[in-house]
C-alpha cells in the first residue's frame, strides 16, 4: 500500500513537487519565526538576568532606546549630570551603583567606530562571567585596557601590546583579552572610567548607572525617589524587557497571522493536487474497486498519499528551516535590539512536534474531500475504458 | 452475512430471475435489460454474445456484482446480490470474482507481479509463491517486473487472468477478453480459459468471436436486453468439480 501510494506520487512529479514544496516552505517560515521567538525571548532574559541589575538610571530621552544602547554597548549623545552617581550611591537601599562611560571613536578609513566602555572598580562586580583569555580580569594601571574576544582579534594585539592614540596624547597598555561569553562585550573595548572621561576631556561625565538594589522588593519606593534626580530618568530591567518581548509579540502575531494564511493556502493547494490527482485516476480507481478493495481501502491510499505527501514536505521544511536559520541569523543579529549573540535562535522539539502534528492534521483535512470522491466511486465504470 | 450458502457448493451458481437495469440519466432513462432470467451451473463455460448495446456489459457486471440490478434477484453464490451491503457486495468481488477486463485493466504503476497480488493484498492475503505459480501457468514467470507498459498486449491478458484466478475466485467473468488481441494471441488465451474451466472454473465470456463463442457449452445471446432463443440449458454437463477454488 505504502509503495503504491509512493509510486502514485512520483507518477506526477512536477505536481508533487509544486506541492510538497508549498508545505516546505510554510513549514519553515513558522519553524523559524518559532526559533527566532524563543531565542530572543530566552536570551534576552540571561542577558538581562546575568547582570544582577534591576535597574539603569540613564539620561533623559526615551529610556528604552538609551537602556538599550547601553547594554549594548553604544554611545549616547546626552550624559547625564555628574552629581546623579553620587545621590545614587548614597542611597541606603543601593547595593552597587556601576557608571559607565561609553565613548565612539570614528575611525574614518576602516568605516567603522571603535567603541571604548569606561568603567570603574564597581563595575567588575556587575560582570561576574568575565574570564581572561589571556592576561589579566580587570585593569592593572589607570591606562590599562582589556579587549573583548572579538574585538581582540579585528585589532590584532595580545595583552602586552601598546597602543598611543595621538588625540588624546596617551598610550594605553592591553591588560588582559576577555574569552568568548557570547554578548556584546565580545566586541567592546574597556578602558577605566577616568581615562574614558580623559579621552572626551570632560570629568565626571556619565552615561548611565546601573545600579544593583539591596533588597529587589524595593523596588518601586526606589524608583519614585530617582524619578526626582534632574536631568535623569530610571527604568526597569522588568521594562525594558517587557517593552522589547512586546515588540517582538506584535511582530510574531502578524507572522503568524500570515503564516497560517499560508498555511489554509497550502492545505488548499495540496486539496486541488489529491483531488486533481483522484479524478484523473478515476478509471484506476475503479478498477480497484472491481478487484476487491473496498471502500475504506481507496480511500486509505489517497489519505495516505496526502500524509505523504505532508510529510515529504515538512522534512523538506525542516531541513530548509535550519539552513535558512545558519544563513540568517548573522544577518539578523545586527538588526535586532539587545539580541543574545551566541544563538539568537533557539530550536525546540515542541516547535517541531508541533510542526508534525499540525501537518498530520492538515494532510487529513486536504484528503477528506477528495477521499469522500473516491469512497463515491462504483466499481461498474470500470469495464468500459 | 445474510443467506449465507450452505456448506456443500450448490450446484447452481448464478441464478438470475427477471433481471432488469435501468440506467438513469438526470432526466433520460435506458432500460439495457428487461427481465432476464437464466441459470448457471458451477463448471460451466457460457458465452454471452449479442450485437454492440444488448446489454451485455451490463448483464456482466451485474454477475460480478460490480452494480445492483433494477428489479429481478440475483443470487450469487448463495447471496442475493441486491440485499448486499456495499461492503458485502466488496467481499463477493474480492473472494468470489475473478473479472478480466477487455483492456487489461493493469495497473500501470505496478509490476505485473504486484498487479497478479493485488487482489489478495486487499484481501489482506499475502502468498508470494501462489503468485509465481500463477505467472508460470500464464508463462508470464519471465516477465514478473516488467511494468504493464513494457508487455504486449497478449502478455497484458494473461497478467490479467494470472490476476483474476489469485483469489481463487469459482465465477470468473470476462468482458470481451480477446477483443483487443489478435487472432493468434486470443486463441492461446482461449487455451487458458479451457484449461481453467476443465480445472473447474465457471467462465462466462462476453465476446464477438464466434471461435471463442462455440467452444463454449451455452451460449446466452442477448438483443436489446432480452434473452433470444431457447435457453436449453448446458448441452454436456462438464465433469463435476472438486469444490469452489
Ligand atoms: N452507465 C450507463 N449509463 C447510461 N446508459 C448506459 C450505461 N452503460 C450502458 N448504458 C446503455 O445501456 C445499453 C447497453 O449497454 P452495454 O454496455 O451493456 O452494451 P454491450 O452489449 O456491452 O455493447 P458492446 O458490445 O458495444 O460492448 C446501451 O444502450 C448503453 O448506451
Ligand atoms: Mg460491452
Amino acid at each position: 500500500m505504502f509503495r503504491f501510494a509512493l509510486r502514485n506520487l512520483l507518477r506526477r512529479p512536477v505536481r508533487l513537487a509544486l506541492a510538497t514544496g508549498g508545505v516546505m516552505v510554510g513549514i519553515s517560515v513558522w519553524l523559524l519565526l518559532m526559533a527566532l521567538g524563543d531565542g530572543y525571548r530566552a536570551g534576552l532574559r540571561t542577558e538581562l538576568d546575568r547582570a544582577g541589575i534591576q535597574l539603569m538610571v540613564v539620561p533623559l530621552g526615551c529610556p528604552y532606546d538609551a537602556a538599550a544602547r547601553v547594554l549594548k554597548g553604544r554611545s549616547l549623545e546626552t550624559s547625564l549630570p555628574s552629581e546623579v552617581l553620587g545621590r545614587v550611591r548614597s542611597d541606603p537601599d543601593v547595593s552597587l551603583a556601576a557608571p559607565l562611560l561609553i565613548v565612539s571613536t570614528p575611525r574614518e578609513d576602516e568605516r567603522r567606530s571603535d567603541l571604548w566602555v569606561g568603567l570603574d572598580d564597581s563595575g567588575r562586580a556587575l560582570r561576574p562571567w568575565w574570564k581572561a583569555a589571556q592576561g589579566a580580569g580587570w585593569f592593572t594601571s589607570t591606562n590599562g585596557f582589556i579587549l573583548g574576544s572579538e574585538a581582540a582579534l579585528i585589532e590584532m594585539r595580545s595583552v602586552g601590546d601598546r597602543l598611543h592614540s595621538p588625540e588624546l596624547g596617551q598610550t594605553f597598555r592591553v591588560d588582559g583579552i576577555l574569552s568568548r561569553s557570547g554578548t556584546s562585550d565580545d566586541s567592546l573595548f574597556f578602558i577605566p572610567l577616568s581615562a574614558a572621561q580623559r579621552m572626551v576631556g570632560q570629568e565626571g561625565r556619565l552615561t548611565a548607572v546601573a545600579v544593583r538594589l539591596r533588597d529587589p522588593a524595593r523596588l518601586r519606593e526606589v524608583m519614585q525617589r530617582f524619578q526626582e534626580l534632574p536631568g535623569a530618568q530610571v527604568v526597569t530591567m522588568t521594562e525594558m524587557m517587557g517593552t522589547f518581548l512586546r515588540l517582538l509579540g506584535t511582530v510574531r502575531s502578524l507572522t503568524i497571522a500570515l503564516t497560517l494564511a499560508a498555511c489554509v493556502v497550502g492545505i488548499l493547494g495540496l486539496l486541488n493536487t489529491l483531488l486533481a490527482a483522484v479524478v484523473e485516476r478515476s478509471h484506476e480507481l475503479r478498477l480497484l474497486r472491481a478487484l476487491g478493495a473496498s471502500r475504506s481501502q481507496v480511500m486509505g491510499l489517497v489519505i495516505l498519499e496526502a500524509v505523504l505527501m505532508m510529510w515529504a514536505g515538512l522534512l523538506l521544511g525542516v531541513a530548509m528551516a535550519f539552513l535558512m536559520g545558519l544563513v540568517l541569523e548573522p544577518m539578523l543579529q545586527p538588526l535586532l535590539p539587545l539580541a543574545p549573540l551566541d544563538h539568537l535562535l533557539d530550536w525546540r522539539l515542541v516547535r517541531l512536534l508541533q510542526c508534525l502534528i499540525a501537518g498530520v492534521v492538515g494532510a487529513f483535512l486536504a484528503a477528506t474531500l477528495p477521499a469522500v470522491y473516491v469512497g463515491r466511486l462504483q466499481p461498474a465504470g470500470a469495464l468500459t475504458p | 452475512m445474510r443467506n449465507k450458502p450452505d456448506t456443500e457448493p450448490h450446484p447452481i451458481l448464478i441464478q438470475a430471475e427477471g433481471l432488469s437495469k435501468v440506467y438513469r440519466r438526470g432526466s433520460e432513462t435506458v432500460a439495457a435489460l428487461h427481465g432476464v432470467t437464466f441459470e448457471i451451473r458451477r463448471g460451466e463455460f457460457v458465452a454471452i454474445t449479442g450485437p454492440s448495446g444488448s446489454g451485455k456489459t451490463t448483464l456482466l457486471n451485474l454477475l460480478g456484482a460490480m452494480d445492483v440490478p433494477t428489479a429481478g434477484t440475483l443470487i450469487l453464490d448463495g447471496f442475493d446480490v441486491a440485499s448486499l451491503t456495499e461492503s458485502g457486495r466488496t467481499q463477493l468481488r474480492r473472494h468470489r470474482v475473478g473479472f478480466v477486463f477487455q483492456h487489461f485493466g493493469l495497473v500501470p504503476t505496478l509490476t505485473v507481479e504486484e498487479n497478479v497480488a493485488l487482489p489478495a493484498f486487499f484481501a489482506r492475503r499475502n502468498d508470494a509463491r501462489q503468485v509465481s505459480e500463477l505467472l508460470e501457468t500464464v508463462g508470464l514467470g519471465h516477465r514478473r517486473n516488467y511494468y504493464p507498459s513494457e508487455l504486449s498486449g497478449g502478455e497484458m491478458q494473461r497478467a490479467a487472468i494470472a490476476r483474476a484466478l489469485v483469489n481463487r475466485p469459482p465465477l470468473w467473468p470476462a468482458d470481451e477478453p480477446t477483443g483487443n488481441l489478435d487472432m493468434q494471441t486470443g486463441l492461446t488465451v482461449l487455451g487458458l480459459f479451457r484449461r481453467l474451466n476443465a480445472d473447474g472454473l465457471t467462465v462466462l465470456v462476453v465476446t464477438h468471436n464466434d471461435v471463442i463463442a462455440s467452444a463454449a457449452n451455452r451460449r446466452l445471446d442477448l438483443r436489446d436486453g432480452r434473452l433470444m432463443g431457447p435457453d436449453t440449458g448446458p448441452t454436456s454437463m462438464p465433469r463435476v468439480p472438486a469444490g469452489p477454488g
